[in-house]
C-alpha cells in the first residue's frame, strides 16, 4: 500500500518535468551504467556495495524520469529499468542521496561519459524538498537560517558580544587601541561574512581574519544583521530556501553600500553565493564577491601585509575543500599564501581539484543519523593526512574544519588544525605597532 | 531492391529522425543562463572536455580499469566503423579483397571486446545490480551487429540476416540507452562550460 499521495509525488516529478534547460536532461539520459565511477566514490572506496556507486544514486533519479517522462519507461518500464516514485523509491532516495554523498563531484570529472553526478544527486535533493522529505536534522539547520538569521541560531545580543570581546582581543594582539572590528558601517569597501560555527565554536579565526584587514588597511566591515556565508538550503535542495538566504546577504550588500563582499572560508558557503546565488535570484550582482582567500593572496601580492615564514616552522599541509576548489576554480591561491607564510609545506596525494572529500560535504556533518558513514568514509582523508607527516593541516572550509577535527580525535591523527586566516595571521609582521606575540 | 534493403532504410530513417529529436529539443532548451561572474574561458575548457579530459590518464574510469576502458574504446571503434559499413553497404558499394578481410578480422576484435564487457555486466555481482534489461539488449546487440557486420563482409548469403540484424539495433537506438550516441556530447559540452566558467579546466598545475 502506497502512503504518499499523487499531490506530494506530482511535486517532486516536478523538477523533472519543467527542465529550465538542457543540462538536467543530457545528464538524466548520458549514463551507461558502466559503473566505471565506483573507485572515485569516497563511500564505494570504503563500502564496497553496489548501492555506493555513483552510478546508482544517478540512476534512481533517472530511472524516475525515464518512467513518468520517456516513451519507453511509460510503456515498457521494465525494460529501461524504469521506477515509480512511491515510498520505496523515496526511502532509497533519501539513503543514497543525503545519507550517502558529499557531492563532492570527484565522480563527475572521472566519469567514462561526463555526467554531472552531483548535478544530479542535487536535482533528486530539490525532488525531495520539494516532497517534504528532507532529513529533519539538515532541515532544522536550514530552519535555524531562515528564522534566525544564521544557522547556529546565534542571539544578536551574543553575538555582538563575542566580537566586542575579539575586539578588544585584538587590540590587545596589536597594541593599538584604534585596531576595531567594524559593525554596520556603511560605504565599505568589504563586507566581510562569517561562517556562524566561528562565532559560536571557532572565535580565533575571527580575530585572525580581523587582524589580517588591520595589517592590510582594509576598510571592512561585519554586519550583525546578515553575516552568515553558509546555505544550507543548496544542501537541502530546497531552491526557494535557497533564494531567500542568498536574497538576505544581497540586501544587506545594498543597505550597508558596500563595495565587495568577501566570503569567509566556507567551500559551500562560497559556491552558494557567489556560483550559484546569482542564478537562485536571477540576476546578476552589482557587486564583486571573492573569497577571503583570493583576498589575502592579493594582500600578499600587493605588499599589503608582511609575513614571517619562520613564525610557522612545523610541516604544514592542505585539505582542498571541494566546492572552493573542484567547483569554484580556487586551487593556487592558497598554495602561495601557505608558500609565503609557512617553512614547510606538503601536498596531501592526490590534492587540488582530485582531492578526496573530507567527508562532511553535502550537509553530512548536520544530519547526525549518518555519523557513523560519515566516519567510516573519513578514513581516506585521514589517511592522506597520515602520510603526509605534518604537523599542522590547513582547511580553508569552516565545515571541513569541523569534520576534519572530528577525524583527527577519532583516528588520533595528532595534527593542529587550522584555517588559511589563521596561519596568516600567526606569521604577519606589524610594521607600526610592537605584535606582543 | 529487396524488402530487407527498404526495412533498413526506414529503419535508419527512424533512428536519424528520433535523434533529430532528441537533438533539436537539447538546442531549443539552451544551454544553463548563468548569472554568475566567471572566472575562466568555457571556450577554452569545452574543447579540453572534449580532448585532455577524456586522455586515459586523466580519469580514473580509464587508469584504474584499463582492460575494460581499452575494450570500451576498441568497442566503440568497431560500432563506428560498422556503422560507416552499413552506409556503404546501403550505397551498394563493394567491400572485396584483402580490405573485407582486414575489416573483417577488426571487428571479430572488437566484437568479442563488446562480448567481454557484456560478460562482465552479468559476472560480476555489482554491474548486474547496477544493470536493467536494456543494459544486457544494448550491449548484445552492437555486439552481434559488429560480428554480422564482419560476416557480411566474406559471406553474401548473410546479408539478408545483417540487414535485420542492423534494422533491429536501428529501431532500438531510439528507444534504448544507445541515444547516448547524442547525449554523451552534451554532457561534455555542459561539463566543459561549468569548470571552464569556475576556471577549473583547463585544468591548472598546482604550484
Amino acid at each position: 500500500m502506497e502512503k504518499i499521495s499523487k499531490e506530494t509525488i506530482e511535486q517532486g516529478l516536478k523538477v523533472l518535468r519543467q527542465p529550465k534547460d538542457s543540462k538536467l536532461l543530457t545528464h538524466l539520459n548520458s549514463c551507461v551504467h558502466c559503473g566505471l565511477c565506483a573507485e572515485s566514490c569516497i563511500y564505494y572506496r570504503t563500502m564496497p556495495e553496489a548501492k555506493f556507486i555513483p552510478a546508482t544514486k544517478v540512476d534512481l533519479v533517472a530511472s524516475i524520469y525515464r518512467r513518468y517522462c520517456t516513451f519507453t519507461g511509460r510503456t515498457m518500464p521494465k525494460l529501461v529499468g524504469a521506477r515509480d516514485l512511491n515510498d520505496e523509491t523515496i526511502e532509497e532516495m533519501v539513503d543514497l542521496l543525503y545519507g550517502a554523498c558529499t557531492m563532492c563531484g570527484r565522480c563527475n570529472t572521472h566519469c567514462s561519459i561526463g555526467v554531472d553526478i552531483s548535478y544530479i544527486v542535487r536535482m533528486g535533493r530539490a525532488m525531495l524538498a520539494n516532497m517534504g522529505m528532507v532529513p529533519e536534522t539538515l532541515q532544522k539547520t536550514v530552519n535555524a537560517a531562515l528564522e534566525t538569521g544564521n544557522n547556529m541560531a546565534i542571539s544578536d545580543t551574543d553575538f555582538v558580544e563575542t566580537l566586542e570581546w575579539l575586539e578588544e582581543d585584538l587590540q590587545f594582539e596589536v597594541n593599538d587601541d584604534d585596531a576595531h572590528i567594524p559593525l554596520n558601517q556603511k560605504g565599505k569597501t568589504m563586507l566581510y561574512t562569517l561562517n556562524p560555527r566561528e562565532p559560536k565554536f571557532f572565535p580565533l579565526s575571527i580575530s585572525a581574519m580581523a587582524k589580517v584587514f588591520y595589517a592590510a588597511g582594509e576598510s571592512w566591515t561585519i554586519s550583525t544583521k546578515m553575516y552568515d556565508v553558509t546555505n544550507y538550503a543548496y544542501y537541502s535542495g530546497h531552491l526557494d530556501e535557497s533564494k531567500v538566504i542568498v536574497q538576505r546577504l544581497y540586501d544587506e550588500m545594498e543597505n550597508l553600500d558596500a563595495k565587495n563582499c568577501v566570503l569567509a572560508e566556507c567551500g559551500h558557503g562560497s559556491r552558494a553565493f557567489r556560483w550559484e546565488g546569482p542564478n537562485y535570484i536571477e540576476k546578476k550582482f552589482p557587486f564583486e564577491v571573492f573569497t577571503s582567500i583570493e583576498l589575502m593572496a592579493q594582500y600578499i601580492r600587493d605588499g599589503r601585509i608582511k609575513l614571517d615564514p619562520s613564525k610557522n616552522p612545523d610541516k604544514v599541509t592542505l585539505h582542498d575543500p571541494c566546492n572552493l576548489v573542484r567547483s569554484g576554480g580556487i586551487l593556487n591561491e592558497q598554495r602561495f599564501i601557505l608558500n609565503s607564510c609557512v617553512m614547510d609545506f606538503v601536498e596531501m596525494n592526490p590534492h587540488g581539484d582530485d582531492n578526496l572529500c573530507c567527508g562532511g560535504g553535502g550537509g553530512q556533518l548536520a544530519m547526525s543519523e549518518y555519523n557513523e558513514r560519515r566516519m567510516k568514509i573519513s578514513k581516506l582523508k585521514a589517511d592522506q593526512i597520515k602520510a603526509t607527516g605534518a604537523k599542522v593541516l590547513v582547511a580553508p572550509c569552516h565545515n571541513c574544519v569541523d569534520q576534519l577535527t572530528q577525524i583527527n580525535v577519532y583516528f588520533k591523527l595528532g595534527v593542529q588544525i587550522k584555517t588559511v586566516a589563521e596561519i596568516v595571521a600567526d606569521a604577519i609582521v606589524l610594521e607600526n605597532s610592537e605584535n606582543k606575540e | 531492391m529487396t524488402w530487407y534493403y527498404w526495412l533498413a532504410l526506414a529503419s535508419l530513417a527512424i533512428c536519424v529522425g528520433s535523434l533529430l529529436f532528441h537533438t533539436i529539443r537539447l538546442i531549443k532548451l539552451g544551454k544553463p543562463k548563468d548569472y554568475s561572474n566567471p572566472i575562466g574561458k568555457p571556450s577554452a575548457a569545452i574543447p579540453y572536455s572534449f580532448t585532455g579530459a577524456m586522455s586515459p590518464a586523466k580519469k580514473e574510469s580509464a587508469y584504474l580499469h584499463m582492460p575494460t576502458y581499452t575494450a570500451g574504446i576498441l568497442y566503440h571503434l568497431g560500432t563506428f566503423l560498422s556503422i560507416f559499413i552499413f552506409l556503404i553497404m546501403l550505397l551498394q558499394i563493394p567491400i572485396t579483397g584483402l580490405a573485407s578481410w582486414i575489416i573483417f578480422g577488426f571487428l571479430m576484435i572488437t566484437g568479442v571486446s563488446g562480448l567481454g564487457i557484456l560478460i562482465k555486466r552479468m559476472v560480476k555481482p555489482q554491474m548486474r545490480a547496477l544493470s536493467n534489461p536494456d543494459d544486457y539488449i544494448s550491449n548484445l546487440l552492437v555486439t552481434i551487429f559488429q560480428f554480422i557486420t564482419a560476416l557480411a563482409l566474406i559471406e553474401s548469403t548473410i546479408i539478408p540476416l545483417y540487414f535485420i540484424v542492423a534494422s533491429l539495433l536501428l529501431l532500438y537506438v531510439p528507444l534504448s540507452k544507445l541515444k547516448h550516441t547524442i547525449y554523451f556530447f552534451a554532457a561534455r559540452y555542459h561539463l566543459g562550460y561549468f569548470f571552464g566558467w569556475r576556471n577549473v579546466w583547463p585544468p591548472k598545475q598546482t604550484r
